[in-house]
């Protein structure tokens, strides 16, 4: 049985702090919950960045997810 | 920002052709910080690699695309391009612009950002290059506000929509693609707007065959208008034709003498699969055999046209040389209606079915044609719910990815070993 949101907003949260990497891909949380549908986990994740619970990266053409305090900030960090 | 000394670039002025070296030279007279642009690409050309570090966070609010960050990995020595980040803005439907809005943009843009731009990228956007982080939100407002236009798509998202002029000025188009391109693009705020794939996702929309805005090789599933009836022949066109009283082509490349027009070898005999020929002083076509590659309507357009009942084909799968070199679409629907009043219902109801698959199978950073070379046509076909064609098959000996299952063999698969070598010796 497919998670509730406020159970999957959780699961996600979790996945991406402890996660080894600072960023992951949409299809990297499909395991917090092989219940619920390609497009409304985005649509969870989407709401999260929203909240400022999850922050996007993107390289231009991929974009991730993550915890804004562990997500890579290019932005002053020089050379 | 001091002027920079840009000897290797420099060299790039010297040729006959127009260079961006002398047009960013130009802009760093009203907008200093250009000059780091050349500074750390001199810099660059010296050190034999780049100098400026992709992607980031950046944004607007509400957004996930649109906004491609940049910064430079020495931004002590170019503080002009410490951020330098590229905004894509949607370009109108069939890149029709008037110059009160091109002045508009570009207003905005010198106060924003650093005046230098692309029109247009390779998915159709405008492209607006370089501006700082601070200067993001208040752009965005006054795009959406004062110019009424938004940002385009960028990352994992359905990346911004394109179509050829349609029939706003084309007589072949089979389908009305500006509408289409406009519906579908309103319709998916929430897929451009907001990261929703594997990876990036395009669809282009051309009103017919011979495919102005290049569907076939730039889009992850390509619209292309078609018919399904008979070329309409006028007879009394041809013969016309034949004499030499009308020119071919509509009289393109008639700055040169190219003789007497010969229907044999400049149409009949190139026809590629060999289905038109004449009988006596009339035209004849097998339309059966008609792959509907447009060459005889484009040379003779006052006699040829396309069928009425039209549509369109959809190929799915092209991509751009990342994995595996480039990639053409694969037709997957040779004919749809694309009708406004249905709201397009059919096409979107590919283009969901096509998602829905992607993104469950599709792989991190995957385009769908990838996936599908991956698990094979057969399947792709059999999960879209479509009956493989001999057009689908491209070389049915060498490549037979068409296979039979069991329930659809009579007898099934299981056969009597003893029955089969009486039959046949070992």
């Amino acid at each position: 049985m497919a998670l509730s949101k406020e159970e999957l907003k959780k699961a996600i949260e979790e996945k991406a702090a402890n996660s080894p990497k600072p960023q992951l891909y949409i299809k990297d949380f499909y395991a917090c919950d092989p219940d619920t549908k390609p497009r409304d986990m985005k649509n969870v994740a989407n709401e999260m960045v929203r909240e400022g619970r999850l922050a996007f990266w993107s390289s231009g053409s991929t974009t991730m997810y993550g915890i804004p305090a562990r997500i890579q900030n290019e932005e002053g960090s020089g050379s | 920002m001091a002027k920079r000394e840009t000897p290797l670039l420099d060299q790039l002025e010297s040729g006959p052709w127009p260079s961006f070296v002398t047009d960013i030279k130009r802009q760093a007279e009203t907008k200093p910080e250009c000059w780091d642009i050349l500074g750390i690409l001199e810099l660059s050309y010296k050190d034999r690699i780049t100098h400026w570090k992709h992607g980031g966070i950046v944004g607007v609010f509400g957004y996930g695309g649109g906004i491609v960050g940049r910064y430079a990995d020495v931004p002590e020595q170019f503080p002009g391009v410490e951020h330098f980040h590229t905004v894509r803005v949607a370009q109108p439907a069939s890149k029709y612009y008037s110059t009160e809005n091109l002045r508009g943009l570009m207003k905005l843009w010198e106060k924003y950002g650093s005046g230098m731009t692309n029109f247009h990228g390779s998915t159709g956007d405008i492209i607006l290059l370089g501006t700082r982080t601070e200067n993001l939100e208040p752009f965005f407002w006054d795009l959406t506000h004062d110019m009424n236009q938004d940002l385009g798509g960028s990352g994992s998202n359905l990346r911004t929509p394109a179509n050829c002029l349609g029939m706003s000025r084309c007589e072949w188009s089979c389908y009305d693609t500006e509408e289409c391109c406009h519906s579908l693009t309103m319709k998916y705020q929430d897929e451009i707007h907001r990261p929703a794939f594997p990876y990036k996702f395009k669809f282009k929309f051309s009103g017919c065959p011979n495919d102005c805005v290049a569907s076939i090789a730039r889009s992850d599933i390509s619209v292309i208008g078609t018919w399904r009836d008979a070329i309409r022949i006028d007879q009394a066109a041809v013969k016309e034709y034949v004499a030499g009283n009308y020119p071919a082509n509509g009289g393109a490349h008639s700055g040169r003498d190219w003789g007497k027009f010969d229907i044999n070898k400049e149409v009949i005999n190139l026809c590629p699969t060999n289905c038109m020929w004449m009988e006596g002083s009339e035209l004849k076509i097998d339309d059966k055999e008609c792959t509907r590659c447009m060459h005889c309507i484009n040379v003779m357009p006052r006699a040829l046209r396309p069928g009425v009942d039209k549509g369109a084909s959809i190929c799915v799968g092209a991509k751009a040389p990342i994995l595996d070199g480039a990639q053409f679409a694969t037709l997957v629907v040779p004919f749809i209606k694309v009708e406004k009043e249905n709201e397009f219902e059919e096409l979107t109801e590919f283009i969901e079915k096509v998602w829905d698959w992607w993104m469950e199978v599709g792989k991190n950073r995957e385009r769908v044609g990838e996936t599908m070379q991956r698990v094979g046509l057969p399947t792709f076909l059999s999960v879209m719910g479509i009956d493989a064609i001999p057009q689908h098959v491209k070389e049915p000996r060498s490549n037979p990815y068409i296979f039979w299952k069991e329930e659809e063999v009579e007898g099934g698969f299981e056969r009597d070993i003893n029955e089969f070598r009486a039959k046949h010796k070992a």
